[in-house]
């Protein structure tokens, strides 16, 4: 017992609970489990359990959540620099040509192109107008757009049907059938277009109707999503929880350094978070 | 409104010679086609040139797109792009790159001696709010003066190129696939655009915020932190990436196979995946190199300059794939969004299942990052992994993944009938203004 918690350097190291791990196939407690026979490595592994549960006690739970808002919004800072496209703290002026072109660099030939030309503003700018407006008036560019078109309708993953052969079946047969129908924009069906029952949902092994003409006018037409609602969304909760890794080398991050709740792999990566990086030094 | 029931734009102006400027926010893809050619665009006449003013502090010198071409040192190289999250934002720094490019272009084969008399097509990202498609409108027309001009989706032009599956019917020049779904894995990000007959499908479009330089930024994050600064070396991360990463198949036993172990239970790591990158000088050595690793005391030594010239090196193990493991991962980095292939997955939920087997049979995989060993191969696998077998999944990487989308455009420029279809001449935009070339554009006029 007094011997566990010695073999850490340093107190501020938490074992990742079990039940979290769980989850994650691949997580690093499968291989830790191979070395379990060596009773060094068991005494380890007691150890960081105990650790847990005496240092997680000693938080409050306005620590905890602090911290976690902190490593959110560091998360998100992060996500930022690594997206971001230009050089920061490096004014690059614009060379003049030498010959040719339409003279100097911001010139502009009409009114309109003088204006775009001498424009400062940022993609972020853009964006920002176009939400404005589309949150005052409903439109964009006088063309009504719904905001959240793209996570209005959620619909149901596949689900393993035996229904796609059937198709293909279908539409290969049909490839060569004459007389295609005619969408706008001379848009033709390369298919019957479907009868439009809506009753297969009943029907459990029934082939997939084939869209309507209306459902695949209604497809080609419709506005372009809002760059907001074209965002790809976030994975269903029943996804497996984030990996995480160790800070150091890179390897499944089983340890959390409870000052700064960074992962780390090892004792002797821990040492090194401690020593040069761990945020208590900048906090 | 717009004059009605005008089914087809006048004739009388589409030019012969069309410029395919497929406008990326790292590189501008370029070139011309011919209407009515005999032959198929070729790759060669496709330029890619660097869609950046680039700074060195070393020489002092400011380089525009391709006189990065002459640069010697890319030490500490800082960039400015015309082209922000992908969207045509500054047009003050892409005039001078175009300028530069096609105004300006001496004996490249890229000069445009009569932009009045050339078509052009200028790719977009999808999406993009009002006022930037407006003064792409504005700039084309009224600044650069080309006589026809069509704004497009880039994925769009994708759906005109040469299929890349096996065994698919060669189709005409200008005919698009039928169906198709295309993974742009650009450098600001990843769009999943589902294309009916060559026209987007927007209400399935989906973007993730993953791209190249995602990934070149969290290399050089990871290597500054573990080993080497890297921070001001953009150029230089970029260069490594391209050289060593690559997309793992299995991630937990690639990750297990380069993990050192604890002090108490050493690992053998396996040296396969290691590597050593030899960093450039930028005098006696003018590029990165990476060669095996090599964990002797005699190279210790040399990093060191003990025996020999002195060598800046790198190694990089779980960096080689963790980093492009982000594309499908984003989670790796606190990211919310779906990766690739939960992406993929939204744009179909988007469409009726009746569609999904026309679409999930024609993947067509483009940009830089697909490039990277193994992805197509590692989307195709989970992509089928997640989707009931009946589903036929073909996920296929074009000739140049890189130039796939400006070919589409070149293949298209060929065929007048589709051309007319498409594009505005710069009388119609004086005569109809810019709300009318935008609803044109859209496809939302010309019934
Ligand atoms: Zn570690
Ligand atoms: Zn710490």
């Amino acid at each position: 017992m007094a011997e566990g918690p010695l073999r850490f350097r340093t107190p501020h190291i938490e074992e990742i609970p079990t039940t979290h791990s769980r989850h994650q196939p691949g997580f690093a407690w499968v291989t830790v489990k191979k070395d379990a026979a060596d009773p060094s490595k068991a005494a380890f592994e007691v150890a960081g359990k105990k650790r847990a549960r005496t240092t997680g006690l000693g938080q409050t739970e306005a620590q905890r959540e602090a911290l976690s808002a902190r490593q959110q919004r560091e998360i998100e800072r992060r996500i930022r620099d690594l997206n971001s496209d230009n050089a920061r703290d490096v004014n690059i002026p614009i060379p003049k040509q030498t010959s040719g072109g339409s003279g100097g660099a911001k010139a502009g030939k009409t009114s309109n192109t003088k204006k775009i030309l001498s424009s400062g503003k940022e993609f972020k700018h853009y964006l920002d107008d176009e939400e404005a407006e589309l949150a005052r008036t409903g439109k964009i560019d006088g063309l009504e757009r719904d905001p959240d078109a793209a996570v209005a309708q959620p619909v149901q993953r596949a689900t393993k049907m035996p229904i796609a052969r059937r198709i293909q079946r279908e539409q290969s047969s049909m490839s060569g059938s004459p007389g295609p129908a005619t969408l706008a924009h001379g848009l033709t069906l390369p298919f019957e277009p479907g009868a439009g029952t809506g009753d297969e949902e009943h029907d459990f092994d029934a082939v997939p109707r084939l869209p309507t003409m209306e459902e695949m006018q209604a497809l080609v037409d419709a506005p372009p999503l809002t760059y907001n609602a074209a965002r790809s969304a976030p994975g269903p909760a029943s996804a497996p929880p984030a990996r995480v890794f160790c800070q150091t080398c890179g390897y499944w991050g089983r340890f959390k350094c409870l000052k700064c709740g960074e992962r780390t792999c090892s004792v002797e990566c821990e040492a090194v978070h401690v020593a040069d990086r761990c945020l208590k030094f900048y906090a | 409104m717009p004059r009605q029931k005008q089914s087809k734009p006048p004739a009388a102006g589409l030019a012969t010679k069309t410029l395919i400027l497929d406008n990326g926010a790292h590189t501008i893809k370029a070139g011309y086609s011919l209407l009515n050619a005999t032959s198929p665009p070729s790759l060669d006449n496709c330029h890619v040139i660097p869609n950046t003013i680039a700074r060195s502090q070393r020489d002092k010198r400011t380089y525009v797109g391709s006189e990065l071409d002459e640069c010697q040192d890319f030490g500490e190289l800082a960039f400015k792009r015309p082209v922000e999250k992908g969207f045509l934002v500054n047009w003050e720094s892409e005039k001078a790159i175009w300028e530069h490019e096609f105004f300006n272009a001496g004996n490249t084969g890229l000069q445009c001696e009569a932009p009045e008399e050339t078509n052009l097509i200028l790719t977009e990202a999808l999406s993009a709010p009002i006022a930037l498609q407006r003064h792409c409108d504005e700039m084309v027309f009224e600044e650069f003066g080309f006589g026809n001009y069509w704004r497009a989706v880039a994925p769009s032009l994708s759906a005109y190129g040469a299929s890349p599956f096996k065994g698919d019917a060669e189709r005409p020049m200008g005919t698009p696939m039928e169906c198709a779904i295309v993974v742009d894995v650009g450098y600001s990000h990843t769009t999943t655009t589902p294309l009916f007959q060559g026209k987007p499908l927007h209400s399935a479009c989906r973007r993730l915020e993953i791209g190249g330089k995602t990934l070149t930024n969290q290399l050089k994050d990871l290597v500054s932190m573990r080993q080497f600064e890297l921070r001001k070396e953009d150029w230089m991360a970029n260069q490594i990436k391209e050289d060593v990463c690559f997309v793992s198949q299995n991630f937990e036993q690639d990750l297990e196979r380069v993990w050192k172990g604890g002090s108490k239970d050493p690992r053998v790591v396996d040296h396969s995946i290691v590597v050593d990158y030899v960093l450039p000088d930028y005098e006696s050595i003018k590029r990165g190199f990476a060669r095996p690793h090599d964990p002797s005391f005699n190279a210790r030594k040399r990093q060191l300059g003990i025996g020999g010239p002195r060598e800046d090196l790198v190694v990089l193990a779980n960096e080689r794939f963790t980093v492009p493991e982000l594309v499908f991962t984003p989670s790796d980095i606190g990211m919310q969004s779906e990766g690739l292939v939960g992406t993929i997955l939204q744009s179909l939920e988007a469409l009726p299942k009746g569609l999904w087997q026309a679409f999930l049979a024609n993947v067509v995989v483009v940009g830089g990052t697909s490039r990277l060993p193994g992805f197509v191969e590692r989307l195709e696998a989970d992509l089928r992994t997640k989707l009931p077998e009946e589903y036929a999944v073909r996920v296929g990487l074009p000739e140049d993944p890189v130039k796939h989308a400006w070919t589409g455009g070149a293949r298209l420029a060929q065929n007048e009938e589709a051309m007319k279809q498409l594009v505005v001449s710069k009388q119609e935009y004086m005569e109809n203004g810019d709300v009318w070339v935008r609803r044109k554009f859209a496809g939302k006029l010309g019934r």
